[in-house]
C-alpha cells in the first residue's frame, strides 16, 4: 500500500516537473524573477530593520530568519498545494472536478496529486534557505544537534499550517463558483502579520495568530526560542514546542473541513 | 479620447458588477494597512526617524496603495491570453490603437478598485494624521502634476515589458521582475529616506522612484518648490523615452506576431 502511494505520488510529480520545464527558458527566467521580487522584500525588511536599529527588540538578521522561516514553510506547502487550492474554482466550473470523485483513492488525494504541482517554489525555497543561513552565520549562531532537530521540526510543523492553510481556504470553492477570495486573503493578507515580530501588535491579533489562525506557530514561535527571544507577555514559554501538535491538528481540521464542504457540493454539470 | 473615455467606463462598470469582491477588496486593504499602523507605530511612536514621523509615514502608505492600486495591470498576461485565443487578431483590427484600447480597459478597472480599497483606509487615516502632515496648496498642485506623471509612467512601463510576451510566449514571470524592482527601486515597501546612501542614489538611474515615491515627497512637503523642476522634468523624460521605444518594439511585434487560428 505505501509503496503504490509513493509511486503514484512519484509519477505525479514527473508529470509536474517535466510540464513546468517543457519551456526551459521560461522556467529559469521565472526563477530569477521569484529571485528579485522576493529578494527586494528581503533587503526591504533588512533595511528597515537595520535603519531603527530593530523592530520591536528584533536585529536586522532576526528578522531575516523570521522572515526565511515563513517563506520557507509557506513555500514546502505551496508546491504540493498552490495549483490544487488556486485551480479548484476552475475546475468545479469546468467539470473537470468530477473525475476527481470517480477515482479509487480519496477524492481530497486525487485532486491534489491530478492538480500538478507547483515546481517553481524551488525559487523561494533556495532564496529563504539561502538568508536563513546567512543570516544564523552573521549572528554567530552556535549550532547544535538538538537545534538542527529543532529547526526542521518547525519548518515541517510550519508547512503544515501552511498546507492547512491552503487546504481550507480552497473549501470555500465549494459554495462560491466565482473566484475564491478566501485564498488571497488568507494567504497573502494575513500571512503579511508573519513578516514581523508579534510583540508590534495588540494582544487581540497575538491571540488570533497563535490560537484561531495559527500562523504565529510556523515562524515566530520557533525563531523566539531559537533566538532565545522573550516571549510577548501572557504566553507560556512551552508554546514553540507545541508547533508540531499544532500543525497535525489544523492539517487535520482542514481535511476534515474540506470533506465537509465536499459532502455539499453540486456539480455544475458542464 | 472620446472613445477611450468610454471603454474606461465600460471596464469600471463590469468590474463594479462583482459585490463580493468589493468586500474582500476593501477587508484586505483595511487589513495590510492595520498592519502599517501598527508596524510603524512600534518603530516611530511619537518619535522621528530621517525626518519622518508617524502621521507621514501613515500618508506614505496610504498614498503608495492608493497608487499602486491604480497603476496595478498585467499587459503581458493580456497579451499571452489573446495571442493564445487568438482574439489579438479582433482586437488589432480595430480602428483603436492598441496600447491606448489595453491600458484604458486596465485603468477602468483599476479606478473603481482604488476607490473601493482606499475608503475604509482613508476613513481610518482620518482619526490618526496630524493635520501638520498635510500639504499647502502650491505642493497638492505639484503632488498631482506628480502623481499623474507617475501613473502615466507606470502604465508606460507596464506596457513595454508586457510587449515581450510577443517574443516571449510564456511569461507570468516578467511581472515578478517588475514588482521586484518596484519595490527596490521604488521605494514602495520602504521610503528611500531610509536606504543606505549608495542605494538611494541608484534608484536616481532608474524610472521607478519617480512613480509614487517623488509624488509623496511633494505630498508631504519634503521637496521644496525651488527643487520641483528636476522630479517633473525626469518624470516626463521617462515617459518620452518609452514611448519611443515602444513605438520600436510594437512594429517589430507586429512583424513577428503569428496566430495560430484561435
Amino acid at each position: 500500500m505505501a509503496k503504490r502511494t509513493f509511486l503514484l505520488v512519484k509519477s505525479f510529480m514527473v508529470i509536474a516537473f517535466k510540464r513546468e520545464t517543457a519551456y526551459r527558458a521560461t522556467f529559469l527566467s521565472g526563477i530569477i524573477g521569484q529571485w528579485i521580487s522576493y529578494g527586494a522584500t528581503f533587503i526591504s525588511l533588512y533595511i528597515l530593520a537595520t535603519n531603527f536599529g530593530q523592530v520591536d527588540g528584533w536585529n536586522g538578521s532576526e528578522i531575516m530568519v523570521l522572515y526565511s522561516m515563513s517563506l520557507l514553510s509557506y513555500s514546502i506547502g505551496g508546491i504540493f498545494l498552490f495549483n490544487f487550492s488556486t485551480g479548484l474554482s476552475r475546475r468545479i466550473r469546468s467539470g473537470e472536478f468530477d473525475d476527481s470523485l470517480t477515482k479509487p483513492i480519496p477524492p481530497l488525494a486525487h485532486a491534489i496529486l491530478s492538480s500538478g504541482f507547483n515546481v517553481c517554489y524551488i525559487s523561494h525555497i533556495s532564496i529563504s534557505i539561502m538568508v536563513f543561513v546567512f543570516s544564523l552565520i552573521s549572528l554567530n549562531y552556535s549550532m547544535s544537534f538538538v537545534n538542527c532537530v529543532f529547526i526542521i521540526f518547525a519548518i515541517l510543523s510550519g508547512a503544515m499550517i501552511q498546507a492547512a492553510a491552503f487546504i481550507a481556504s480552497s473549501t470555500m470553492a465549494f459554495f462560491t463558483v466565482g473566484n475564491n477570495p478566501l485564498i488571497d486573503f488568507i494567504m497573502y493578507d494575513v500571512k503579511e502579520f508573519t513578516n514581523y515580530p508579534l510583540g508590534i501588535f495588540p494582544k487581540g491579533i497575538q491571540y488570533i495568530l497563535t490560537f484561531i489562525l495559527p500562523f504565529a506557530m510556523m515562524n515566530f514561535y520557533p525563531a523566539s526560542t531559537l533566538l532565545n527571544k522573550s516571549l510577548p507577555e501572557g504566553f507560556p514559554t512551552f508554546l514553540p514546542y507545541l508547533s508540531p501538535i499544532i500543525g497535525l491538528i489544523a492539517l487535520s481540521l482542514s481535511v476534515f473541513l474540506w470533506n465537509w464542504g465536499l459532502s455539499h457540493y453540486k456539480s455544475t454539470g458542464s | 479620447m472620446k472613445k477611450y473615455l468610454i471603454i474606461i467606463q465600460k471596464s469600471l462598470k463590469s468590474e463594479s458588477a462583482y459585490h463580493s469582491a468589493a468586500i474582500t477588496g476593501m477587508t484586505s486593504s483595511l487589513l495590510t494597512y492595520l498592519i502599517q499602523i501598527f508596524l510603524w507605530h512600534a518603530l516611530l511612536g511619537a518619535g522621528t526617524q530621517n525626518h519622518t514621523n508617524f502621521s507621514e509615514m501613515l500618508i506614505y502608505v496610504l498614498v503608495n496603495t492608493v497608487m499602486i492600486e491604480l497603476t496595478k495591470g498585467n499587459v503581458a498576461n493580456m497579451i499571452e491570453a489573446s495571442m493564445i485565443d487568438g482574439s489579438i487578431s479582433v482586437e488589432l483590427l480595430r480602428p483603436i490603437s492598441y496600447k491606448l484600447f489595453t491600458l484604458a480597459n486596465l485603468f477602468g478597472k483599476n479606478v473603481y478598485n482604488a476607490v473601493i480599497r482606499a475608503l475604509p483606509i482613508i476613513t481610518i487615516s482620518f482619526f490618526l494624521i496630524q493635520f501638520n502632515s498635510l500639504p499647502d496648496l502650491t505642493h497638492l498642485a505639484l503632488f498631482i502634476m506628480s502623481a499623474s506623471l507617475g501613473i502615466m509612467l507606470m502604465f508606460e512601463i507596464t506596457y513595454f515589458v508586457g510587449l515581450f510576451a510577443f517574443w516571449i510566449q510564456r511569461c507570468w514571470f516578467l511581472s515578478w521582475y517588475l514588482s521586484g524592482f518596484l519595490i527596490f527601486f521604488g521605494g514602495t515597501k520602504i521610503p528611500i529616506w531610509f536606504y543606505p546612501k549608495s542605494l538611494a542614489q541608484l534608484s536616481y538611474l532608474l524610472p521607478f522612484r519617480y512613480i509614487t515615491f517623488e509624488p509623496i515627497n511633494f505630498f508631504l512637503c519634503k521637496t521644496t518648490v525651488e527643487d520641483a523642476f528636476w522630479p517633473l522634468f525626469i518624470a516626463i523624460f521617462w515617459l518620452a523615452l518609452l514611448c519611443i521605444f515602444d513605438r520600436f518594439v510594437w512594429r517589430f511585434a507586429l512583424k513577428k506576431l503569428c496566430i495560430n487560428g484561435g
